[in-house]
């Protein structure tokens, strides 16, 4: 679904990729890791278009979209979900989600996407009236997510959805990510929280100092002792078991 | 003379119909500033810029008033978006984007005031123009107790009042006016939702020239128009926008409105021969009150 | 080093002194401040400039020729202050005409003064600009003193006592609307219904008529600059203040771009100046055409009779002095010059009466016209028309204290 080619990206003339080459394949669950200033979210920014390529290729459904517009890409099916505080918060709940509807015309499918949305977080329904700065920072992480699936994506990034947010409601996002990827959308997660990433994720990329470090299948990552030893701590099995049922 | 209520009430109703045109300028200053971060120092010349067209439309074209009205939106629009494209965009994309255009962006503004200034000087001269001056007959109408209100007064309340209703309805109720929130709350995340931003910047300031074309057009008729007519009203649509609370459409509004009243009052009753310091007067009190002007939003997150 | 410097830039100012004395030799140096932004104030400069140039192609006077310089002071006291220092002081000029704008005329006053070089006044009214007891002062208009004694008596004569006035805050309107209410209370015992003070550009009198709208007054005095009484004059009617009320116009009244921007609002208002372009004299009629062909002026104000009867009277002066026009006798020249106009009397011209001055400091001697005629519209638009209501000759010591 998507592939990024030896892509060095950055701000002005601050080189901060240095030829990253990731794969995401259709219907499957990427996290991208990393600590803070690794490159994680500038990687996102690069691959969404808010910031240019400088040199290698990204190529999204058999298209390169390396020097496209973001909101060009965006209307391939290519769609960021944003960290949470960046919801509208002068906004509705409803009016930010339909915000992500913006490029679509078709009212019913638009409709059918909003219950479709409402049924993933039901919390959302009963605020939809209510203005986004409203919400807590879970909700306002849902609404996010939200807003996202209503521009029926083919692919969703999502970038740090656990930081800031309380353990239990990490979860529950969790279980929905996972339950929206079965429903067809190939995701690609950015996050610190590894040891949930990996749990959630099938495949995952660890990134340090604008380079992939290492790579593999998820359980196999988490039982990688250079990873336990800088990023894991303790068991996973709990929260495993927890997600899986969720 | 001693007191009389119904002149009170005259001054009161007079200073609403001149406040909302105050409003309608301050409306568009507002615009701009949640939308692009920027204080646009020559949004008075916009208004100049439409009071001419409106007068060209009329006396050279034979327009009627009201498609002059709208002719004249619709070029101060296109001037708008033009200065913003070719001036504006290029400075604010060496400075990073909108976001943090800062000081450059406002002196590019009062520069632009005055190229604006100099480049009406140079097509219509320094004079003064008259625009419709025909006073054969001008109906009023009659409020309470025998206060006549010329009807142009009513008419340009009422125009405004339309055209703010028109952008509240715009910008709440319709797909691009919800983009055009997206835009002003926050450009990236806009940029994700598959959102156009640049046109939606082109549209912000078009939206807002126009309003202040629509303000020019309603006053030309009572105070004839000339080059520097745009600094005047700058100042007091500024008032107007900070006292309501700097980038608060609605605030906007009352604050022109206050303004307006307020000025009138202090005209009619400490003395009218410095009725352009009221409006400051009144910012000065409303900010000591509330720093944030009377609906001041809070401060915008920023990602 | 520091007296390496001072020796130099006493170097180039002997060097720049000497060149212009050697260039200036035989030329009669006269400089001019006005108020050159609108349209017609760059004509009244132009045409100052054309006159000057009529005579120095004639033959000069008395073999020498006039060298003008003519400077924008923008109405602004501060620019015509500069200006005139400039002229004075750089330029070396025997002779200043200027300004425009009584405001700004007041403060050069002072300037010629101290200087001791004559200053001829093209067409400030206000009345103090001769009371300063200048001996460098010569006024060509009417005084503001007299106008106001003509309005007042009109008026109390014609249309009432019962006046609200409207007074613009530069010194040419402030002057008018305190002659005319000093007036009609010494002539008539009246007391103004209504007194406004507004801003120089003020742009709206909503809240002003609609209290004059409740008084019931016979008159409104407007005295204000051309546009901002302009436009007094269309908020006055919309308002809804009848016709039947009248409306007196301050000495601007008399500018072109009162009846063009006030269009039907111009109508009936009446005003006081030094020159009407309804004179039927055959001088006026020829002055009439001359401008009408030279710049394209529908009918000239008294802004321009006043700019040409200037040039007349300085040509006139001019050619009465021996003038040394050296620049050791540049101090005499400007004194020789004038003394040769305090000499000018009986002057005929374009003007509403004979000018005359003499060599007292006094305003009885410097405000050279003391006739003034009435004047009013009885058409608006670029096309307007007048007729002459009256025409009054006051005494010299009228409106002093």
């Amino acid at each position: 679904m998507l592939q990024v080619n030896k892509v060095e990206a950055g701000y002005g003339k601050l080189k901060i990729l240095r030829g990253v080459t990731m794969t995401v394949p259709q219907g499957e669950i990427v996290t991208l890791l990393g600590g803070n200033g690794t490159g994680k979210s500038t990687m996102l920014k690069a691959v969404s278009g808010l910031i240019p390529v400088m040199s290698g290729n990204i190529i999204f459904d058999g298209v390169d979209i390396s020097t496209m517009k973001p909101h060009e890409r965006m209307r391939l099916g290519l769609v960021q979900v944003t960290q949470s505080k960046e919801a509208y918060p002068a906004m509705t709940v409803e009016e930010n989600l339909m915000l992500g509807a913006y490029t679509r015309s078709d009212r019913a499918s638009i409709a059918a996407d909003l219950e479709k949305v409402y049924g993933f977080f039901p919390v959302l329904k009963e605020r939809r009236k209510q203005l986004s700065a409203t919400l807590s920072g879970g909700e306002v992480q849902m609404l996010v997510i939200g807003r996202g699936l209503m521009a029926g994506p083919k692919m969703l990034m999502l970038d740090e959805p656990s930081a800031a947010i309380a353990p239990k409601v990490v979860l529950e996002i969790f279980s929905n990510i996972n339950k929206i990827a079965k429903s067809g959308v190939t995701i690609l997660v950015v996050e610190q929280n590894v040891r949930m990433a990996l749990i959630l994720a099938n495949y995952g990329y660890i990134i340090r100092d604008g380079v992939i470090m290492m790579e593999g299948k998820a359980d196999s990552l988490i039982s990688d002792p250079a990873v336990k030893e800088s990023f894991l701590g303790g068991s996973v099995a709990d929260t495993s078991k927890k997600l899986q049922s969720g | 003379m001693g007191f009389d209520f119904n002149s009170l009430l005259a001054f009161i109703i007079f200073g609403i119909t001149i406040g909302v045109v105050y409003g309608i300028v301050a409306l568009g200053i507002s615009l701009i500033y949640s939308g692009l971060d920027i204080v646009h120092f020559a949004h008075g010349e916009m208004y100049m810029f439409g009071a001419f067209f409106g007068l060209v439309l009329v006396h050279d074209a034979g327009f009627p008033y009201p498609i002059a009205l709208v002719g004249a939106m619709v070029l101060t629009a296109l001037l708008g978006m033009f200065v913003e494209r070719v001036f504006y965009r290029r400075l604010t994309r060496a400075g990073g984007g909108y976001t943090v255009a800062g000081m450059g962006m406002i002196i590019c503004g009062f520069g632009m005031s005055v190229a604006l200034v100099n480049v009406a000087y140079f097509i219509w001269g320094a004079e003064a123009e008259p625009f419709r001056a025909n006073l054969d007959y001008i109906p009023r109408l009659e409020f309470g107790d025998g206060i006549q209100v010329p009807e142009s007064y009513v008419l340009t309340a009422i125009i405004s009042v339309v055209l703010m209703l028109a952008l509240n309805y715009f910008l709440r109720y319709t797909k691009i006016g919800l983009a055009v929130r997206a835009v002003a709350h926050n450009k990236e995340i806009a940029y994700l939702m598959g959102i156009n931003v640049p046109l939606m910047i082109s549209l912000i300031f078009g939206l807002a020239c126009a309003r202040a074309a629509a303000a020019g057009v309603l006053i030309g008729p009572m105070q004839s128009v000339q080059v520097e007519m745009g600094y005047l009203m700058l100042m007091k649509a500024f008032a107007a926008a900070v006292v309501g609370g700097f980038g608060s459409l609605p605030g906007a509004i009352v604050g022109g409105i206050m303004v307006g009243i307020f000025e009138n009052l202090g005209a009619a009753y400490i003395s009218p021969s410095h009725k352009d310091i009221y409006a400051f007067l009144l910012l000065i009190l409303v900010l000591s009150i509330r720093p944030s002007g009377l609906f001041g939003i809070e401060a915008k997150v920023k990602a | 080093m520091r007296f390496l410097k001072s020796s130099l830039a006493a170097l180039v100012a002997g060097g720049i002194a000497l060149s212009a004395a050697a260039a200036f030799a035989g030329e009669i140096r006269v400089g001019i401040t006005m108020r050159m932004v609108s349209e017609n104030g760059q004509r009244y400069g132009q045409m100052v400039m054309d006159e000057i140039d009529l005579i120095n192609k004639a033959g000069g006077i008395n073999g020498n020729t006039i060298t003008a310089t003519l400077l924008n002071d923008e109405c602004k006291s501060d620019k015509g202050v500069a200006n005139a220092n400039k002229l004075i002081f750089q330029e070396k000029v025997h002779l200043l005409i200027g300004s425009t704008c009584s405001s700004v005329s007041l403060p050069i006053v002072d300037v010629t003064a101290k200087a001791g070089v004559p200053q001829l006044i093209p067409h400030s009214t206000n009345s103090t600009i001769t009371q300063k007891n200048s001996a460098w002062v010569f006024r060509v208009p009417v005084a503001g003193r007299y106008y106001g004694g003509v309005n007042a008596k009109y008026v109390g004569e014609n249309i009432g006592k019962k006046i609200a006035y409207i007074c613009a805050a530069d010194a040419a309107s402030q002057g008018d609307c305190e002659k005319m209410q000093g007036q009609l209370k010494a002539q008539f015992g009246a007391d103004p219904a209504y007194v406004a003070q507004v801003q120089e550009k003020e742009v709206d009198f909503r809240a002003h008529m609609q209290k004059i709208k409740g008084l019931n007054v016979d008159g409104i005095m407007v005295a204000a600059l051309a546009e901002t009484m302009a436009r007094a004059l269309v908020q006055s009617y919309e308002a809804g203040i009848g016709a039947d009320v009248r409306r007196i116009g301050s000495s601007s009244a008399s500018n072109a771009p009162v009846p063009k921007i006030a269009g039907d609002a111009v109508k009936g208002v009446f005003f006081s100046a030094a020159y009407s372009a309804a004179d039927q004299r055959p001088i006026a009629k020829l002055f009439n055409e001359m401008v009408r062909a030279r710049y394209g002026i529908h009918a000239p104000d008294h802004d321009f009779s006043q700019a040409y009867d200037l040039v007349r009277i300085m040509e006139q002066a001019l050619k009465t002095t021996n003038l040394g026009l050296t620049s050791s006798s540049l101090a005499a020249d400007r004194t020789a010059i004038r003394d040769a106009i305090a000499g000018v009397k009986n002057y005929q011209g374009l003007a509403s009466g004979p000018i005359s001055f003499c060599a007292a400091p006094t305003p009885q001697c410097r405000d050279g016209n003391r006739t003034a005629v009435l004047i009013a519209y009885t058409k608006g638009g670029e096309d307007f028309e007048t007729e002459v209501l009256a025409r009054v000759t006051m005494d010299e010591n009228f409106g002093l204290n």
